[in-house]
């Protein structure tokens, strides 16, 4: 497998560059939007708030929110995805072609609908659940056979897993019209207009999720050797598949249950990543976590210049964004392994 | 690949018996498929019985039973059983292709293209040149949608592999743009495009069936013949070509009569899901994997699923008349998770 | 075999076919319902052909919330309706004279059988909603059809037509005509012209800004203008960041919430509506901000609402509406 950087001297510039690409991406989230702003605006909306400026406010209470909720579902997807990827041994594996992030949806629709929950904390776990019993469905439907776990199988077994939630969300909302025309930018995935109280009851969990996940670089490259290998090596392979699995559950079901379904972040992070960084997952995954971030937040800017005063859900912008490399995946990088 | 084939011979040496139990279940699924065209129209209020119902199909009933059997629940009943019965088979003839039991139309992209053209079709042109060229839109969508797959999986030759991966990768992209679409029109078009989507037989009519019928009749009879090349193609890549055939040309002819099936079905009653998905499964179960039943067999049980669904769909929630679609996905679903999992080791 | 099988198979279809054509061609007979007698018969020109009315009908089915709404205001008792989109099943301000009456279905998918069983001499439906089923209901009684969701106007006038009551209609036209003749003086007199007017609306997860549609429309007979960015000639916009709420901008702003999730809707209503631009708005500074009824300005789409809403419009400015 080739990549870019091999050193790791050029591993750390390249991280750094990572980073900065970043903090850009941070700051054009700050910069651009509906209101006109100037660099001096951003600021002195840290350094010296002024409350009676429409600027900073603007600044602190629409663009941050979304800035910091974009970086952190960003991460999460993009972990979720190496991880996935990782314990799968699949290049396609990520939270969207899973049908998690479908899963989750059903549920938190179903919970809204039909058992009208409104607290928040109860429609995160609803779509936890939901993450759950879709990721569970989808690992066991891929890995039935003979064969195993092969990519196409599983891309299937998702496929038709995201096909059943999203019918049966659709077959809710077209009985409750008025509901559809309520939750209709939820439903294709967007940060705008998210505040950050969505994120506190759950960040816990983020972090300690991340936070695990950070450490797993080493347990995750002797897995990738192969299971057995692993084993031999007196790794406890079944305990860290399911510590995995919890992982990307929390990540993935948290993300759909503050900004609705977005795709495919997951599954093109970890290969760009991957192109740039290699294989090592002590690399990997933090790294991924950054680009993840970048990329996400990215796709909001331009999904909020492109029809102004309207937006185009950020979901959609990375579907359009990632069909295309997941084509390219299934051309080419599915031959050469 | 080896092991398949044992099978395959093992089938043969007791192959009288296992043949004739699916003829005549194929049978059996047809003469159910025939009766429930003619018990369908009874169900709701009033209840007709099957005699009355033939009375009036021949014009030989009571008057005023005519226009709620002839021309309300009959066409129902009849478009619901043939668009049923060709997205089985639409669904069985590529599960065939691709060598997997979880593909269908539905999946991979095709019926996706459907749904972009008609949501297109229903928001910005609809106003314009009048309701009924939606089948027509929704029929193109899904040729340009399959043609686009086909040419991108193209890299000397197609393989099933990347035909359903690209498919999904399609089908995604298609979801994306009818999404976008639906967050920008206004309400009642959404509302129209949703039931579409979701797919109903609501207000079909004997101008739905003169649509669909035709393409059934040129499609169906054509794949009979190729069933003897289908049961080879199940075999994949390295058996076939060793057998001497034309894999990608039989593949495209297989795929076209696949896509054409699926979008004639899909343009008169909308993306109704599941069937194409289930109803081959179903039919693997009860027939077995040759084609010359399989197929059939699929078909008649598409179109009973379709058919129930539309059932409980016009009299459940009397007098509101939702979507079949709800059912289909609702129904469909748990069944086939229960069914892969019964049935593992067929894979 | 197998040649039987699809014998069999193709004679289905065969006879199929043949009923199809069969019975599709005595379908158009039966129909006629000759209790008038010599009574006349008007041709009612409608956006999807002619339909011809014979004398007075009196069985009147309506398919959608307009023509609800028109049926009471021309007195009439309509046997059927369909279900209204809140309040269900009819609208409050209608049910004290629809309460009672037999309902179809939805206005997405009416049940074709129970509006056949009604029996009607005249049906009432919507290009936008029914134009996939004008055949089947144009066989169970002669249709007319209202070109569009919100052509309440098209609504009366073709609604007093088939009924014959076109006085009646007319009557109720010029009525209507009159009340903005003198809507409009008076705003004219009181100096509250030229006013640039906005509709906003409030949902779980976004705003939205209506530019036509039915509110739209009628602010615009009665002399409002639009916003220059509100311009455009589509139904409206939907927004979900704040940042867009300057544009709200209007010197006046007409609001409604709607749905049924009242707490995240309240919610959403609060947040945005809390928001320091949304301070800024001049409809917000001027103290020009009126939370109207949803039903009225928008989803009930008839001609009683349109009255409603302008009544609304009297009482907001303060005015005394001239009956002469």
């Amino acid at each position: 497998m080739s990549y870019l950087l091999k050193t790791n001297l050029s591993k750390i510039i390249g991280a750094a560059i990572a980073v900065l690409l970043f903090l850009s991406a941070f700051l054009s989230s700050l910069y651009f939007g509906q209101t006109a702003i100037v660099v001096d605006d951003i600021v002195q909306a840290f350094t010296s708030f002024n409350s009676s400026s429409t600027n900073h406010i603007v600044i602190l209470e629409e663009r941050l929110p979304r800035a910091v909720l974009g970086s952190v579902i960003g991460a999460c997807l993009a972990i979720a995805g190496a991880l996935m990827q990782a314990l799968t041994g699949n290049p396609l594996a990520s939270p969207s072609i899973f049908g998690i992030n479908a899963g989750a949806l059903f549920f938190v629709v179903l919970s809204i609908t039909l058992f009208s929950f409104t607290s928040l904390v109860h429609i995160m776990w609803m779509a936890l659940l939901g993450a759950t019993a879709a990721g569970v469905i989808v690992f066991m439907l891929g890995s039935l056979g003979r064969e195993g776990m092969t990519p196409i199988k599983v891309v299937l077994a998702g496929a038709a897993i995201s096909a059943l939630f999203s019918s049966m969300t659709q077959a809710m909302l077209v009985l409750d019209e008025n509901g559809l025309q309520q939750v209709l930018f939820w439903l294709t995935g967007s940060i705008s207009g998210r505040s950050l109280d969505m994120l506190y009851p759950i960040l816990p969990f983020i972090v300690v999720a991340v936070g695990v996940s950070m450490f797993m670089g080493n347990a995750l490259n002797v897995f990738a050797t192969g299971e057995d290998v692993a084993k031999n090596l007196g790794q406890k392979t079944t305990l860290l598949k399911i510590a995995i699995g919890v992982i990307v559950i929390i990540l993935a079901g948290s993300s759909v249950s503050i900004a609705g379904a977005i795709g495919f972040i997951g599954l093109v992070v970890p290969h760009i990543t991957r192109g740039i960084f290699g294989p090592d997952h002590r690399w990997l995954i933090p790294l991924c976590a950054v680009l993840g971030a970048s990329l996400l937040v990215s796709a909001d800017v331009v999904a909020r210049l492109l029809i102004m005063p309207e937006e185009i859900p950020v979901g959609i912008m990375t579907a359009l964004i990632g069909t295309p490399f997941f084509i390219y995946i299934a051309r080419y990088g599915l031959t050469k392994r | 690949m080896g092991r398949q084939i044992n099978i395959r011979t093992k089938k043969n040496t007791i192959s009288f018996q296992i043949d004739l139990k699916s003829l005549i279940i194929t049978f059996l699924l047809m003469a159910l498929t025939i009766s429930a065209l003619f018990a369908g129209p009874g169900f709701g209020d009033p209840f007709f019985s099957p005699v009355e119902i033939g009375q009036s199909v021949f014009g030989i009933g009571n008057v005023g039973n005519e226009f709620i059997i002839n021309t309300l629940r009959f066409p129902r009943a009849a478009v619901s059983l043939l668009a049923g019965f060709c997205l089985g088979i639409a669904g069985a003839i590529l599960q065939g292709i691709v060598r997997n039991p979880l593909a269908s139309p539905d999946i991979i992209g095709i019926t996706g293209g459907a749904a972009v053209a008609a949501v297109s079709y229903i928001s910005f042109f609809q106003d314009t040149f009048g309701i009924q060229w939606l089948p027509f839109a929704a029929i193109a969508g899904a040729l340009l949608a399959s043609l686009l797959i086909y040419v991108i999986s193209w890299n000397e030759g197609v393989t099933p592999i990347r035909l359903v991966l690209i498919g999904i990768g399609i089908s995604a992209a298609m979801q994306a743009g009818t999404m976008l679409i639906l967050t920008m029109v206004p309400d009642y078009s959404a509302s129209q495009a949703y039931i579409w989507m979701t797919g109903s037989i609501y207000g079909a009519s004997w101008e739905g069936l003169r649509l669909l019928l035709p393409w059934a009749l040129l499609i169906v009879p054509l794949i009979i013949m190729y069933s003897a090349i289908l049961n080879v193609q199940e075999l994949g890549d390295d058996t076939s070509a060793g057998l001497g055939l034309s894999v990608q040309k039989h593949r495209l002819v297989l795929l076209l009569s696949s896509v054409v099936l699926a979008g004639a079905a899909v343009s008169i009653v909308g993306t109704i899901g599941f069937v194409g998905l289930v109803a081959p499964h179903i039919a693997r179960l009860l027939v077995g994997r040759s084609f010359s039943y399989l197929l059939p067999s699929a078909g008649f049980i598409g179109g009973l699923i379709v058919f129930l669904a539309d059932i409980v769909a016009r009299t459940a929630f009397y007098p509101s008349d939702i979507p079949a679609g709800i059912f289909t996905a609702g129904v469909g679903a748990p069944f086939f998770i229960f069914l892969l999992v019964k049935h593992r080791n067929k894979f | 075999m197998m040649k039987n099988k699809w014998g069999v198979g193709s004679l289905l279809f065969v006879s199929l076919v043949l009923s199809a054509c069969g019975s599709s061609s005595d379908e158009t007979s039966g129909e006629t319902d000759d209790q008038s007698g010599e009574s006349e018969t008007r041709e009612v020109e409608h956006a999807m052909g002619t339909a011809e009315i014979e004398g007075e009908p009196e069985r009147v089915v309506s398919l959608f919330q307009g023509a609800n709404d028109a049926a009471v205001a021309l007195d009439v008792e309509p046997v059927a309706i369909v279900e209204s989109w809140v309040e269900q099943p009819v609208y409050k301000y209608l049910r004290d004279d629809l309460e009672d009456v037999d309902q179809v279905g939805e206005e997405t998918q009416p049940n074709l059988e129970e509006v056949a069983k009604q029996e009607p001499d005249v049906i009432f439906a919507n290009k936008d909603r029914h134009e996939d089923i004008y055949d089947e209901l144009s066989q169970i009684a002669p249709t007319v059809m209202i070109d569009e969701i919100y052509g309440w106007k098209d609504t009366v006038d073709l609604m007093g037509q088939s009924l014959d009551k076109e006085e009646e209609s007319d009557e109720l036209l010029t009525e209507w005509d009159e009340r903005v003749e003198d809507f409009k003086s008076q705003m004219e007199a009181e100096g509250h012209f030229p006013v640039e007017a906005a509709i906003t609306n409030f949902r779980a997860d976004h705003a939205r800004i209506f530019y036509t549609g039915f509110g739209g429309g009628i602010l615009n007979e009665l002399g409002f203008d639009r916003p220059d960015n509100h311009k455009e000639d589509t139904w409206g916009v939907k927004l979900t960041s704040k940042e867009s709420i300057p544009e709200m901008n209007a010197d006046v702003i007409f609001n409604f919430n709607s749905g049924t999730e009242k707490d995240e809707i309240q919610q959403t209503y609060e947040d945005w509506t809390g928001h320091p631009l949304w301070q800024e708005l001049d409809a917000v500074q001027n103290d020009n901000v009126h939370n109207v009824d949803e039903v009225t300005w928008n989803s009930a789409g008839g001609y009683l609402a349109a009255n409603h809403m302008l009544d609304d419009l009297y009482e907001i400015y303060d005015l005394e509406e001239n009956n002469d």
